[in-house]
């Protein structure tokens, strides 16, 4: 089974800050004035990609 | 580097609370990971005209456009209009939340509180599980700022409170996902704050559209996080402006990404902490505005955080005076719109449509949600028992 983990677009965020707030595992940060996704603490449930209002985060498969 | 308190974020919470410490007699640092202050402006910049008697923001440089009333339009397009003539009271202000802000700062600079900008908090500094103050990077020089008190005024992320050991995360049913353009090149001629609501409008949410002039508004949508796709609120709103005739020809000045929590209350003070506006969670559920709350509930932390300065006290319990102040001031009504919220979540088009034909030509005894739910009550008292007990008086 492919395990998937989210990713953000650094292009197309726009800082909101929404997917932190959102983020049960703690797992996003603002890092050089974007959102940023801790590979290792995120768990791929995909909730702050559903909230993104401009559709910034993506799913990736998971090495 | 020591002070008696340091704030965490410049934005309206920040900065009142700040200045109100620093007019108590405490020596205040505000620090802010922005470049200016009140930019970018992350709101939809509407407020109500009774700060005015508030006198915390001088001049009148921050006001973009007085408003007669406010209308909200029900799915099918029926209006619901709330207007000053009508409701005898005051309706409210479309601002510049740029300039607002900074007035609020200045005030708190005048006061005696000092500014730090381009400076991130990156952590609390504890020392036996205590609270001492805030790690933070100015520029890139790391920077220990000492402080009795961390006040967490840094927005819907609320990092602070995390920090402390507050669980600050909000659940996808108590965030809204939002979108706002300023657009130029509009047709908004009435001055009234329009609503538009509806599944297929806005899931859990609404559309606002706010005029800053007779060319110019705040266009947004608030999107509830649970019923939100990727991309959703951006689509949505996209696609309103290109349907309504007003806006059509409009042309984005700016655009901007927002969250805002619209849950219920959490805790709010630890021993060394408070928290405050946004990241406290102290915003109306029903409306998303928060700024008025700031103001209030700003106050009454500052002067509590000079109480606690005067007689060295920075322990919950003292601390606690601030939290049943605000939940005094308007706990009542965040509790109240939360039901709101969750009741009108269960309602389709066709009801909303029902309501609003209902209430097209009522005279609202007061220009507020509480006038709204009120009459609301009145029309369908039997779809509304649950909240009976919150309009009472």
């Amino acid at each position: 089974m492919v395990r998937h983990k989210a990713k953000v677009n650094r292009e197309v965020c726009l800082s909101c800050g929404g997917c932190i707030a959102i983020c049960n595992q703690d797992a996003i940060r603002m890092v050089e004035g974007k959102a940023h996704i801790n590979d290792s603490a995120c768990i791929g449930c995909g909730i702050c990609i559903n909230f993104c209002p401009v559709g910034a985060i993506g799913k990736v498969d998971a090495v | 580097m020591k002070y008696d308190v340091v704030v965490v974020g410049g934005g309206p919470a920040g900065s009142v609370t700040a200045r109100f410490a620093a007019e108590g007699g405490a020596k205040v640092l505000v620090i802010e990971r922005r470049k200016e202050i009140g930019v970018p402006v992350l709101c939809g910049e509407g407020i109500s005209k009774k700060i005015d008697s508030w006198g915390m923001l001088d001049g009148r440089n921050w006001i973009s456009r007085e408003m007669d009333g406010a209308r909200i339009y029900s799915p099918n397009k029926t209006m619901v209009k709330l207007s000053a003539e009508k409701a005898g009271n005051e309706t409210g202000y479309v601002i510049h939340r740029d300039l607002f802000d900074q007035e609020l700062a200045r005030k708190a600079m005048k006061a005696g509180a000092e500014y730090m900008m381009n400076t991130k908090a990156v952590g609390l500094i504890k020392e036996d599980g205590r609270i001492k103050g805030v790690k933070a990077m100015h520029f890139n020089e790391k920077l220990e700022i000492e402080a009795d008190i961390v006040v967490g005024a840094d927005g819907v992320e609320s990092n602070v409170g995390k920090w402390a050991g507050i669980d600050t995360t909000l659940k996808p049913k108590d965030i809204e996902s939002c979108l706002q353009y300023t657009l130029a090149n509009v047709d908004c001629e009435d001055p009234f704050t329009d609503f538009f609501l509806g599944k297929k409008i806005a899931p859990g949410g609404y559309i606002w559209v706010f005029p800053k002039g007779k060319d110019v508004a705040n266009v947004g949508i608030g999107v509830l996080g649970s019923l939100s796709r990727p991309g959703l609120a951006k689509k949505l709103l996209d696609d309103f402006i290109k349907s309504d005739p007003r806006l059509r020809k409009g042309q984005p000045l700016r655009v901007l990404a927002g969250a805002v929590p619209v849950s219920l209350p959490i805790k709010t003070v630890e021993d060394n902490l408070i928290l405050v506006g946004d990241a406290a969670r102290q915003v109306d559920p029903l409306t998303g505005g928060g700024l008025t709350h700031c103001l209030e509930v700003g106050k009454i932390a500052g002067e509590v955080i000079a109480e606690a300065v005067n007689e060295q006290n920075f322990s919950e319990e003292f601390l606690m005076r601030y939290e049943r102040m605000w939940k005094e001031r308007i706990g009542k009504k965040l509790e109240r719109n939360y039901k709101v919220k969750e009741l009108m979540l269960d309602l389709d088009d066709k009801t909303l449509d029902k309501f609003a034909d209902s209430l097209k030509d009522y005279n609202f005894d007061e220009f507020s949600t509480k006038g709204l739910i009120k009459a609301l009550v009145k029309k369908h008292p039997s779809l509304f028992v649950k909240l009976i007990p919150f309009v009472k008086g």
